[in-house]
């Protein structure tokens, strides 16, 4: 499964995906999202949303007040323009809306369209700007995540330094070196991001310590060897 | 010129072998002479042979290749001498090779291409070699070593006395077979391949054997365990001279005890 495809069904996978999302689909999303760093931290970011989200207060409008939103946001969706997916059921954009409950005021209604566009351009934004693209995500999990370790901080605030100034020259490398780079980067952080993880369960676990910091090491050298071979 | 095979030019102390078929080539040749350095040799596509004179006491040697491997054999009988021999595979990578001042040989690939190296150097020289892709061989060294290879490719170690080694692949095999001398360090590491070690049974060594995913295979060493899980085993065989240091994020761990 592309990028592209995951991040167009992110939201559905992230609030109620068994609902919205094939058996398969679902799995495809979630082992892309193994292996892929960037849709991981587009994950991290809507989850932080969605339970921003979830803490505004709840009011319920009038059937009619839905019914003339409805009248005036249909006709201006051609279906041909609307985002597709892989093997979706065969329900309808607007038979799934009409499906669920909802209870929003105007001003929350608002809220969520201005939300939604701001995320729709942030989307675009990102898919069409590989490079700036790449660094804003490595950064942003980064952001998202609290030190378990001493000094981790600065270990990633390294990293993030050379990562930002290898991700500015990479587009000139030959192809196959830069697959071979991302290859490795992206095994680092996968190993490093499960390790986090089972850190964070048990903090104290101090062979986790270890394999903590000795990946982090791990990917601050292959940083440093790219920026010694000066492509 | 004609297909003047095994025709030899010398470049300032550089000898390039091969043949030159066309003007252009000609040409280039002209312009390697005009701006080749008092203290640097380029090679194009042409295999490159150069010697440096080096105190077999101190001698130094650091090679940082792109892609291609890197073959280092340390001889007695090559007292006093530096040989490399650089073979370009594909793409027009250029090999510049210096000294500096305090002896050290220092050879950098740039451009883009694969070349492959067969350098010949005295037993006790100080080894700095790196490739972001392909094999690193050392055999019969007796100074310190330090091979990293930053995505895939072997380390191999064969016959080796020295009290320092490092090595590291993210993506390859690294195979140790010499001696763990007393107050020696040796730190052998691979992201997803296996690190294997081979050592004399009176080998005595404190050991840190570390392994997230793979099997970890102590070879029968008597040990005094100081801390055993899955993933991690400190130990010492001995008095625990030496300080071995073996990792693998997912590879195995083999560390065997010569017959």
């Amino acid at each position: 499964m592309e990028c592209r495809a995951v991040v167009s069904s992110m939201s559905d996978y992230i609030d109620k995906h068994e609902m919205w999302l094939s058996d398969i689909e679902v799995r495809e999303i979630e082992t892309h999202l193994i292996a892929c760093s960037k849709c991981q931290s587009i994950k991290l970011e809507l989850t932080e949303v969605r339970t921003a989200a979830r803490e505004l207060p709840l009011h319920t409008p009038s059937r009619a007040l839905w019914a003339r939103i409805a009248k005036e946001i249909e006709p201006e969706v051609p279906r041909s323009e609307r985002p597709t997916r892989v093997e979706r059921p065969a329900l309808s954009w607007w038979a799934r809306m009409k499906s669920r409950q909802f209870s929003f005021t105007l001003p929350q209604l608002a809220g969520a369209g201005a939300l939604a566009a701001a995320l729709i351009v942030f989307g675009l934004f990102r898919t069409s700007n590989q490079d700036q693209r790449d660094f804003n995500i490595i950064k942003a999990p980064t952001a998202l995540q609290t030190a378990l370790l001493p000094g981790e901080d600065t270990i990633k605030a390294e990293i993030e330094r050379r990562l930002s100034v290898i991700n500015g020259r990479k587009m000139n490398w030959d192809p196959q070196v830069r697959d071979d780079f991302e290859r490795h980067l992206n095994k680092i952080e996968e190993s490093l991001r499960y390790s986090r993880q089972t850190l964070q369960n048990n903090p104290d676990d101090r062979v986790q310590q270890q394999m903590v910091l000795t990946l982090y090491h791990e990917k601050r050298q292959l940083l440093e060897d790219v920026e010694r071979l000066k492509w | 010129m004609s297909n003047a095979s095994n025709g030899k030019a010398v470049v300032n102390g550089m000898l390039l072998k091969g043949s030159l078929s066309s003007l252009r080539q000609v040409s280039a040749m002209v312009l390697g002479l005009l701006f080749a350095s008092a203290s640097s040799s380029t090679a194009g596509a042409q295999p490159l042979s150069k010697s440096f004179t080096v105190s077999p006491e101190s001698s130094g040697l650091e090679v940082i290749n792109q892609i291609g491997s890197i073959k280092v054999t340390a001889s007695g009988s090559n007292t006093g001498k530096i040989m490399i021999n650089a073979r370009q595979v594909d793409g027009d990578a250029r090999v510049n090779a210096t000294q500096t001042q305090e002896g050290k040989v220092k050879v950098e690939v740039t451009g883009r291409g694969t070349v492959d190296f067969d350098i010949y150097v005295p037993l006790s020289t100080r080894l700095d070699l790196f490739t972001y892709k392909g094999a690193i061989t050392v055999a019969n060294l007796t100074g310190p070593v330090r091979a990293r290879i930053t995505t895939d490719g072997n380390i191999q170690f064969t016959g080796l006395r020295s009290s320092r080694v490092e090595a590291h692949s993210s993506s390859g095999n690294v195979v140790f077979s010499g001696e763990l001398l007393p107050d020696g360090e040796y730190r052998l590491k691979s992201f997803s391949g296996s690190v294997d070690v081979t050592c004399p049974s009176h080998a005595d060594f404190k050991l840190s054997a570390s392994s997230f995913t793979g099997v970890m295979d102590l070879g029968g060493f008597p040990m005094k365990f100081d801390r055993q899980t899955n993933q991690l085993v400190e130990a010492a065989v001995g008095a625990g001279r030496a300080k071995v240091f073996l990792w693998t994020q997912e590879g195995s761990i083999h560390l065997r005890r010569k017959p």
